[in-house]
């Protein structure tokens, strides 16, 4: 693959990232709805289980894809490329912003408790659920806002 | 008060005929990061500002400045 279309490859994953990032928060949240709904219930049930299941796989992925380059398939020269100075000075911003709300989260769960008994599984769930979300809706506003022409 | 790193990396791209793309693929990174610099939306390493003042033909102060 010559420079150039490691360039243009690398601005066009680049981009498909950027517009996939919200949708991906998105589907994430409202993959959530039912789950936080229904906090503090007691134990899950079967479906439940399966819910949970897919929901820590979409969560890895997506934490995976945050932390990383991502692009697995792709070249290394490829992969490099995407993640040049402003991706990750992007990504770290997402990171903070995640942090916060992780805990931020924790808090809210903690205030919670107070009130409903919460599980711990209930409680990393908040945790992860809106860190991992909060960074995944930053991380895709600042690199489509990176795209923008002035 | 507040500082604002600004260039002129637009007008001197121009200047010699290159796109950003082409700017990009001579310094290394992808076109993003070039436009981000050059609308100041996004402050550049040393290395990367060296990189573009070599690749624009300028020492780094004439590319960047420091706006008050």
């Amino acid at each position: 693959m010559n420079q150039r279309s490691i360039s243009e490859r690398a601005d066009y994953l680049s981009r498909r990232r950027a517009r996939m990032l919200p949708a991906l928060a998105v589907i994430y949240f409202s993959q959530q709805v039912t789950f936080l709904s229904a906090l503090g219930n007691g134990p899950h049930r079967g479906a439940d289980h399966f819910k949970i299941g897919a929901w820590v796989v979409l969560s890895l992925v997506l934490m995976l894809a945050l932390a990383t380059k991502g692009f697995w398939l792709q070249p290394k020269e490829v992969r490099d490329l995407i993640d040049d100075e402003s991706t990750r000075a992007n990504r770290l911003d997402a990171m903070r912003l995640g942090f916060l709300f992780a805990c931020g989260a924790a808090l809210a769960a903690y205030f919670i408790a107070e009130f409903q008994p919460l599980t711990v599984g209930e409680g990393a769930h908040l945790v992860l659920t809106f860190g991992l979300g909060a960074a995944l809706i930053r991380f895709g506003i600042l690199e489509r806002r990176a795209h923008r022409d002035a | 008060m507040l500082e604002r790193l600004a260039n002129r990396l637009k007008e001197r791209r121009t200047e010699l005929g290159l796109t950003q793309a082409e700017l990009a693929e001579r310094v290394g990174v992808t076109r993003k990061t070039v436009n981000t610099v050059e609308n100041s939306v996004f402050t550049p390493s040393a290395t990367l500002a060296i990189k573009l003042a070599q690749a624009l033909q300028l020492s780094v102060e004439q590319l960047f400045w420091i706006e008050r």
